[in-house]
């Protein structure tokens, strides 16, 4: 049982203020997410929770508690590092049962705790090698162990899978759900990697510059960003935005780079950009009526799925258009953009979000 | 690097490296053969270049007539006291200076190397009289503080930069696992620092073991005597001719150092901290 809630939550280094006011609840047994550009004080935030640093103001509280003043290992808290920092003179068991000695847990409870970690992450035949001995997955897993063995309150995660190669990180990732799906204890995990992010959170928390700038469940996000920033960041290839040109057109439609586009709704005034997803556009025959023009300026082929970058008539603008794999397109060709009209979000000068798209907006033609 | 390929540079660099070879082990080569001569041999107008008849005598005569083995032990209480004393003074004062942020760190520790500039001579004028103060002129204890000031500046900054390479997510993780400030150095710190303790430890012994200027400025009484004064007095002055004996007494006198290194060789490989980091 742990909730945690961030109240107000400042930091600054010096005159830099890091974390600008930080509001945040993450439930019991959920798993939270924090993902942002780099930079924007994601681990700034995941060490002042650990309590490895002090917050400069606001509240944090754990399970209804004020832990603002609490050291670290008192606060039910285990923290993963994303270089692992494991002890590199002590035996994987040793290290693992680092914490429970520190804590005079009973030598043979010490024993069976690591134990059952090891087994848990098939790590039983290393517990006696050294740290150097073992691969970057291995190693992981006993930074993993480590953090498990002291059965803490709440999990935190710094980019753990960030110094693994692509194929271990699938593995890792998967192994990372199944340990939530068993233990169901909250757990904090911060990323880079948007499949991380959108496959393990129930909750995720955009950061941006020291602020939070939306906090909801992966689809949320994707489908209801809160503003251009969320929209622009959730989602691999990010969303195509198009300046709103000049006057709004009749029947709910905006004229952008390369024609104009329909929206389900009358625009409203403010409308400053729109956002489309790769995903949500179709390619037709140059001319079509209600499709943008362009030509092919380059295109991606990634098996599955073919990524078109169509520069626009009248500007340098490319937009991503994603394709079936199996279709064919030649760089140069001239195309038309088709916007499914449901899948439009509009913005304002400020970035808020003024319409969002319609979920599952796929266009289905 | 080079290209050693050819015949030409291979006979050069061959040649230079002999020269090299040469003008560094000659003296210890001929001091090892002159200890093992017998001294007819080695007042012979024609210096041999192998001894014909090698003799252990001269080690026997010095080890069991002369002082030579009180000096010794002096000098092993004085190098040894005062290389373990400085060692953990340095351990604690490279750590602090390296993993933690205090007012006057930076200050403090330029102010410790500035003793680093003077010639150790120097400071002896302003230890002298420091320790003819404090009654501690003629001492061990005395000696063995004068070592120290100069052998700590040295080795606080080598130990400094050796701790300031260790990850501080390596002490973050124990300090999160809970452990106080002073587990974490005695627990994972200094486990993983045996290297450049040792070096450390080696470097403030050679500097006092070697040393002859404080030892026969700040001792007089002959029973606390270290090895390098005891050595000068005993074999270098007019009535002496014992040459042989002079020889032996210095290979004795070399031997902890080098029996040191050799033991402690295998504390010099490098990566040790593998493993903790990426
Ligand atoms: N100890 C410190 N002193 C001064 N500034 C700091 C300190 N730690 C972090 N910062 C600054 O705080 C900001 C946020 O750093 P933080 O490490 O939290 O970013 P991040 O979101 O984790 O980035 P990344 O994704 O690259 O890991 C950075 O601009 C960084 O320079
Ligand atoms: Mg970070």
């Amino acid at each position: 049982m742990a909730k945690l809630e961030l109240h107000q939550v400042r930091k600054s280094f010096g005159n830099v203020d890091v974390l600008k006011g930080i509001d945040l609840a993450v439930d019991d047994g959920e798993f939270a997410a924090f993902v942002g550009p780099s930079g924007c004080g994601k681990s700034t935030l995941l060490r002042l929770i650990c309590g490895l640093d002090e917050i400069s103001s606001g509240q944090m509280i754990i399970d209804g508690q004020v832990v603002n003043d609490v050291p670290p290992a008192k606060r039910g808290i285990a923290m993963v590092f994303q270089s692992y920092a494991l002890y590199p003179h002590m035996t994987v068991s040793d290290n693992m049962g680092y914490a429970l000695r520190l804590a005079g847990t009973p030598r043979e409870e010490i024993r069976r705790r690591v134990e059952a970690a090891a087994r848990v992450l098939r790590i039983a035949e290393y517990v006696d090698r050294k740290p150097r001995q073992l691969s970057g997955g291995q190693r992981q897993r006993v930074a993993i162990g480590r953090a498990i063995v002291r059965e803490p309150k709440i999990f935190l995660f710094d980019e753990p899978l960030s110094n693994l190669d692509a194929a271990l990180r699938v593995e890792m990732r998967i192994e990372i759900a199944r340990m939530k799906e068993r233990l169901g204890t909250t757990m904090i995990y911060v990323t880079h990697d948007q499949i991380e992010a959108m496959t393990l959170a129930d909750k995720i928390v955009v950061l941006n510059a020291g602020k939070v700038e939306q906090i909801g469940s992966p689809l949320d996000l994707y489908n209801t960003p809160a503003n251009r920033f969320v929209a622009g960041f959730i989602g691999s290839p990010r969303m195509n935005f198009l300046i709103v040109q000049g006057h709004r057109l009749d029947g709910g439609r905006v004229r952008v780079p390369g024609g104009s586009v329909s929206l389900n709704t009358s625009p409203p005034e403010a409308a400053h950009e729109i956002g489309v997803r790769p995903e949500h556009l179709e390619l037709c025959a140059p001319g079509t009526s209600n499709a943008l023009d362009g030509r092919v300026a380059m295109t991606e082929h990634l098996g599955s799925d073919t990524y078109a970058y169509v520069a626009l008539d009248g500007t340098d603008e490319m937009i991503v258009v994603r394709l079936d794999g199996e279709r064919p397109i030649s760089q140069g060709e001239r195309v038309g953009v088709l916007v499914n009209p449901d899948a439009v979000h509009v913005f304002s000068t400020d970035g808020r979000t003024l319409v969002s798209a319609k979920p599952m907006a796929r266009n289905a033609a | 690097m080079f290209d050693l390929s050819g015949t030409v540079s291979k006979v050069v660099f061959g040649l230079t490296l002999a020269l090299i070879g040469l003008f560094l082990f000659f003296p210890l080569y001929w001091l090892v053969i002159s200890s093992v001569k017998s001294n007819a041999e080695l007042y012979s107008i024609v210096p041999t270049p192998f001894p014909t008849h090698p003799t252990m005598t001269h080690f026997v005569t010095a080890l069991t007539t002369g002082k030579l083995p009180m000096y010794l032990f002096n000098s092993l209480i004085a190098s040894g006291s005062s290389a373990a004393l400085n060692t953990l003074l340095a351990l604690y004062a490279g750590y602090s200076f390296a993993k933690y942020r205090f007012a006057g760190r930076q200050p403090a520790m330029l102010f410790m190397l500035s003793a680093q500039m003077f010639p150790f001579g120097l400071l002896l004028i302003s230890i002298y009289p420091l320790m003819s103060e404090a009654g501690l002129l003629d001492t061990r204890p005395g000696l063995i503080l004068s070592y120290i000031v100069f052998a700590l500046p040295v080795s606080t900054y080598m130990l400094y930069s050796y701790f300031s390479q260790v990850p501080d997510e390596l002490i973050e993780a124990a300090r999160a696992d809970g452990a106080s400030d002073l587990r974490i150095f005695h627990t994972i710190v200094i486990p993983i620092s045996i290297p450049p303790i040792v070096t450390v430890f080696l470097y403030s012994f050679m500097w006092s073991w070697n040393d002859l200027l404080y030892s026969m400025t700040l001792i007089v009484s002959d029973h606390k005597r270290t090895i390098g004064p005891g050595l000068l007095l005993t074999y270098l002055n007019e009535v002496n001719s014992d040459w042989g004996g002079a020889m032996a007494a210095s290979l004795l006198a070399s031997a902890p150092i080098v029996a040191a290194f050799l033991f402690l060789q295998r504390y010099f490989i490098q990566g040790v901290t593998a493993g903790a980091v990426k």
